[in-house]
């Protein structure tokens, strides 16, 4: 047992870290399997581009053209999963009106993988969520709220799983603590799970049981708060097997993917994209069947 | 025992192997602007066009009238738009309250900067009702006790701007501080006050801390927007004046 721990705490000291950019002529191409996963988050019932004439957004976002972004990336590599950290709803007349439809009908026809579920996912109540449902031809994931006592139960799974080229890839959700947040007449009986605990749990059985190759966790929680309020950072710090947290709710515009350490010391990717459909997430990951005696670590470039 | 070492040896080799037959070696991430450059989906544009039509056309239904423009910044410390604004949600939001507990809202208060747009004279549009209230706030009802009351008169005293308040209420600053009632009551330092405003301003929004804390807090489940327009479909016409309910002397 002791030895064991003596090769895993040698492989994390051999283990680099580049910004900025690294030659990477060491790994011969060919043996690398990639996946790409692009991300939005907070989209709000954005449909249509913002106006010319718009003061923070001009002329920025459109459904249409991110159809077009996703497209190019998959021509590009088809080993693609296209996914959302949540609050789909809300922000438009469309949603007003049309109570989610229309965005799940477009996010269907993208072809999204998965999603998770916001607070304003909750706006039309969960019977209104449920009521939607059939526009989405993707799934939801959600481990930490327990919908076993309402009309949502056995529609939201806690994860999912995907293989791509031969690597598994595991998305779970987590979705931000509801009371204060979001009225209760629209939750209902909705039961909110400590998200740490949950993806602790879950991320463990996505390793040992169902052996992924890469954890993906899809969060609402935000991306940062200066008190103890749970978020992506403070999740990121506390957990381990997590290979990257797709966030969402803080509508943070971060520059470039933000790199920390997870409780074991190796490193999280933490990303979020804004919101409104402005941006959307790039995150390649390259994986070595270990054939290939020169990979010594993990690079990682943002 | 040698060879159990050995073996056990080799099993663990063989485990870590396996273990380790897929490993990362390599991140790239980005963000990928949406800009003019990407051009759009057609068969996108084709889903979302009927309902973009549709939707304007429900966006253009005419809900009420106005037979002169209705803005928030006709007066000095109140405005005909700020005052129906206030007034409305009182309405509506009273019916709701009364129903629910039994008492009476004491009065309406909503913030300047809330008001997004004004309604131009003429028919007046869902649409009208969707620039003046963008926003998905909720109205709530906070108790508050007759020293937050007091803090609130402070804070529209200090920032002196046109913040939306019912009718209820008549505030005047004067030299040597202020004149407050309440439908013609001075504050009672035994009673809680019921105040009507919105979810977003609740929560510190504007740095209307005191409505932060209350006694006792009750979401009405009504959107204010929700408001708005049930008002107006049910009036014909509009009316609203300046009525001298928050004034300075100085």
């Amino acid at each position: 047992m002791k030895r064991r721990k003596f090769i895993k705490q040698s492989t994390a000291a051999t283990a680099f870290l580049t910004l900025g950019g690294l030659s990477l002529q060491s790994f011969s191409k060919n043996s690398l399997k990639q996946i790409t996963i692009l991300h939005t988050n907070d989209v709000h019932s954005h449909i249509e581009p913002f106006p010319a004439d718009d003061t923070d957004y001009p002329n920025l976002g459109g459904v249409a053209r991110r159809a077009t972004l996703i497209e190019k990336v998959r021509q590009e590599n088809p080993n693609t999963l296209l996914l959302d950290a949540g609050d789909i709803f809300q922000g438009t007349p469309y949603f007003n009106i049309y109570g989610g439809e229309i965005e799940f009908k477009l996010m269907s026809q993208l072809k999204y993988d998965a999603a998770t579920i916001g607070n304003h996912d909750f706006d039309n109540g969960i019977d209104g969520l449920l009521a939607q449902l059939p526009n989405a031809t993707f799934d939801f994931v959600s481990a930490n709220y327990d919908f076993s006592k309402t009309v949502l139960n056995n529609y939201v799974k806690p994860y999912k799983t995907f293989i791509k080229d031969g690597i598994k890839i595991g998305v779970f959700g987590l979705g931000i603590e509801l009371e204060g947040l979001v009225d209760p007449k629209n939750y209902k009986e909705t039961k909110y799970l400590n998200p740490v605990e949950i993806a602790k749990k879950v991320s463990k059985t996505l390793k040992e049981e169902e052996h992924c190759d890469l954890i993906i966790c899809l969060s609402h929680l935000g991306y940062h708060y200066k008190s103890d309020k749970i978020d992506d950072l403070k999740l990121a710090a506390q957990t381990k097997n997590i290979d990257i947290i797709i966030g969402g709710h803080s509508h943070t515009f971060l520059p470039k993917p933000t790199i920390t350490k997870n409780s074991i010391g190796e490193n999280v990717l933490v990303n979020q994209v804004g919101c409104y459909g402005i941006n959307v997430g790039r995150i390649d990951f390259y994986f070595d069947d270990n054939k290939n005696k020169t990979s010594k670590g993990k690079t990682i470039i943002v | 025992m040698k060879k159990t070492i050995i073996s056990f040896l080799i099993i663990l080799l063989l485990f870590s192997c396996k273990k380790n037959t897929l490993q990362i070696v390599k991140i790239k991430g980005k963000q990928l602007p949406i800009t003019e450059k990407l051009v759009s989906d057609s068969s996108i544009v084709k889903t979302y066009l009927p309902y973009k039509y549709k939707m304007e056309k429900e966006m253009n239904t005419v809900l009420s009238y106005t037979s002169k423009d209705l803005v928030a910044t006709d007066g000095k410390l109140e405005s005909s738009l700020g005052n129906l604004l206030a007034d409305l949600c009182y309405q509506k939001g009273n019916f709701v309250f009364k129903k629910r507990t039994g008492k009476n809202i004491d009065f309406a208060m909503f913030n300047f900067r809330g008001i997004r747009a004004g309604v131009p004279k003429g028919n007046v549009t869902m649409q009208n009702a969707f620039n003046l209230m963008p926003f998905e706030n909720n109205l709530v009802v906070t108790e508050l006790s007759s020293e937050k009351l007091k803090e609130l008169l402070q804070y529209l005293i200090t920032q002196r701007k046109a913040h939306p308040l019912s009718k209820q209420v008549k505030l005047k600053i004067t030299k040597n501080g202020y004149n407050f009632t309440i439908n013609g009551k001075p504050i009672n330092n035994k009673k809680t006050y019921y105040i009507l405003t919105s979810d977003y301003l609740q929560h510190g929004g504007d740095h209307m801390d005191f409505f932060k804390n209350p006694i006792k807090l009750y979401l009405l489940n009504y959107k204010m927007r929700s408001s708005i327009i049930d008002y107006f479909k049910e009036t014909d016409t509009l009316k609203t004046k300046l009525d001298g309910r928050f004034v300075t002397e100085n």
